[in-house]
């Protein structure tokens, strides 16, 4: 099964700040191809949706980038700034709890009040 | 693994390019990705066009621009919100700043001036443009945005004019009456025009048309028109070149009063004094009202005219005009001092009259230099009567 993309949309933030808090730097490449790994492919990250929010990270200052000469094409390689360490706990403890609630919401663990 | 060679690379960046991705970094990110894809996955031997072509097509649902538009509304989106915000924050404190200016200025507090003009300054040149530029975008027909930028005008028009006419800076009144032919010529026809056709904005347009004539015609009717203007300015000249010719008139025959006597006297110097610092507070004020000391004889026909605005503004701190004024207090309160002790002396007043700067019109000032120069006069006739 893989996830829809209005699932993904409202937590990719959420998991390009997780994955570049656990991996010192990443390019665009590897973030699609870790996510992948990492979830057995039910979940894929479109390049339409990685590269926007990367730029939209950097813009908010909570990542930066590192520019790396690969033959003729530059690699950009994106981590996270001091700023988005703080913000990647954030959003990782918010998602955490957002699911916790969704799962007694959607009446998934009724024991629980 | 394929090897992609540097043609290929160039082949790619330039479709990217061709595609509409105008963002280098953003063409930097892609050019990377689909090299990486194509090495990873590409046999050796493989087709680099049709793989190349199939890969960069699962980037994007209609085209691969869609890719450059999400991230530039990712972007400006958050502006947005910044702008928004500061749009808010500036309006609620200009307005608050206003208001609290206005409190002060009649409670006659200081620092009244400078919260009007930094209300003033922060709505006109902060508040409205923003609300300008975030609006303008909501606007979809150019009838709206036409709406929206000649309402935005006339308003930032209309309330600079305001702080110029506070301030007396030139250029206040033509300031106001753009704002109100903008608002009456172009923005009301347009805006009514609009509304109307609308069932359901019909009402509230009409509402609001009547409200901004009502409100423009309350507020011109206060206004005093250009004609009426000049004609108030020559009264007011002709009233102080006549007052100065009375006084003049006097002031000679006082003088031949005085040497035509059997024992010749003269005027005492302090009120000789007094007298000339009067007439040269006369002139400075004039100079700066007219650009001319004293007024030429044909002055109708230049239309060099006093204006009975503020003068104010050459009295303070640290101009000429505020030492020749300390000075000729100082003359004047020595002077009373000295002759109080004379029978029938009348001493001239210093209390709220312009010596301590409570007068601050120039017809008013220039009236009680007059009066100044008149009572010293007369208390020399006084001596001169009872001797």
């Amino acid at each position: 099964m893989i996830y829809s993309s209005e699932l993904i949309k409202g937590t990719l933030k959420t998991i390009i700040l997780k994955l570049l808090a656990d991996n010192k730097r990443m390019y665009g490449y590897e973030i699609t191809q870790k996510v992948k790994e990492l979830t057995s492919e039910k979940i894929q990250i479109t390049e339409g949706a990685l590269y926007p929010t990367l730029h939209a990270l950097e813009d908010a200052g909570l990542v930066t980038t590192e520019a790396e000469y690969i033959g003729k094409r530059v690699r950009k390689y994106y981590k996270l700034s001091k700023s988005g360490q703080t913000k990647a706990k954030e959003k990782v403890s918010e998602l955490a709890d957002f699911m916790e609630t969704m799962k007694f919401l959607l009446d998934l663990k009724p024991q629980q009040i | 693994m394929y090897p992609l060679s540097e043609e290929q690379i160039d082949f790619i960046c330039r479709d990217i390019q061709a595609r509409g991705v105008e963002m280098e970094s953003l063409q930097q990110d892609l050019l990377d990705h689909v090299c990486c894809i194509i090495e990873q996955n590409l046999e050796a031997n493989g087709n680099f066009e049709e793989f190349y072509f199939q890969t960069i097509r699962r980037f994007y649902k209609n085209e691969l621009k869609e890719i450059e538009e999400e991230t530039l509304f990712l972007l400006t989106h958050k502006n947005y919100y910044a702008m928004k915000k500061i749009m808010l924050t500036s309006g609620a404190f200009s307005t608050i700043v206003l208001s609290a200016g206005i409190l002060f200025k009649f409670m006659h507090w200081p620092g009244a001036g400078v919260l009007i003009v930094a209300g003033i300054v922060l709505f006109s040149l902060l508040f409205l443009p923003l609300l300008f530029t975030l609006k303008v975008r909501e606007k979809q027909e150019i009838r709206d945005k036409f709406i929206l930028t000649a309402g935005v005008i006339s308003a930032i028009l209309f309330s600079l004019s305001t702080l110029f006419k506070l301030q007396h800076w030139p250029g206040a009144n033509i300031m106001g009456v753009s704002a109100i032919g903008i608002m009456i010529l172009l923005f009301l026809p347009v805006y009514f025009f609009t509304g109307i056709r609308n069932a359901e904005t019909k009402v509230n347009s009409i509402v609001t048309s009547i409200l901004i004539i009502a409100a423009a015609g309350l507020l011109m009717s206060l206004v005093r028109s250009p004609g009426n203007s000049t004609f108030i300015n020559q009264l007011d000249t002709a009233y102080f070149l006549r007052n100065e010719q009375l006084l003049q008139t006097e002031q000679k025959q006082l003088q031949t009063l005085l040497e035509t006597r059997k024992n010749a006297m003269e005027i005492p110097a302090k009120t000789a004094q007094i007298n000339l610092l009067c007439q040269e507070l006369k002139s400075y004020i004039l100079l700066k009202q007219t650009g001319h000391q004293t007024l030429p004889a044909d002055y109708e026909t230049k239309q060099i005219l006093l204006t009975d605005n503020w003068s104010r503004d050459h009295f303070t701190e640290g101009t000429e005009g505020a030492e020749k004024l300390q000075e000729l207090r100082g003359l004047v309160e020595t002077y009373n001092a000295e002759n109080s002790k004379t029978a029938g002396f009348q001493p001239v007043p210093v209390k709220a009259t312009i010596l301590d700067q409570s007068e601050e019109r120039t017809l008013s000032m220039l009236q009680h230099l007059t009066q100044i120069q008149l009572q010293v006069m007369q208390n020399e006739q006084n001596v001169l009567a009872r001797n």
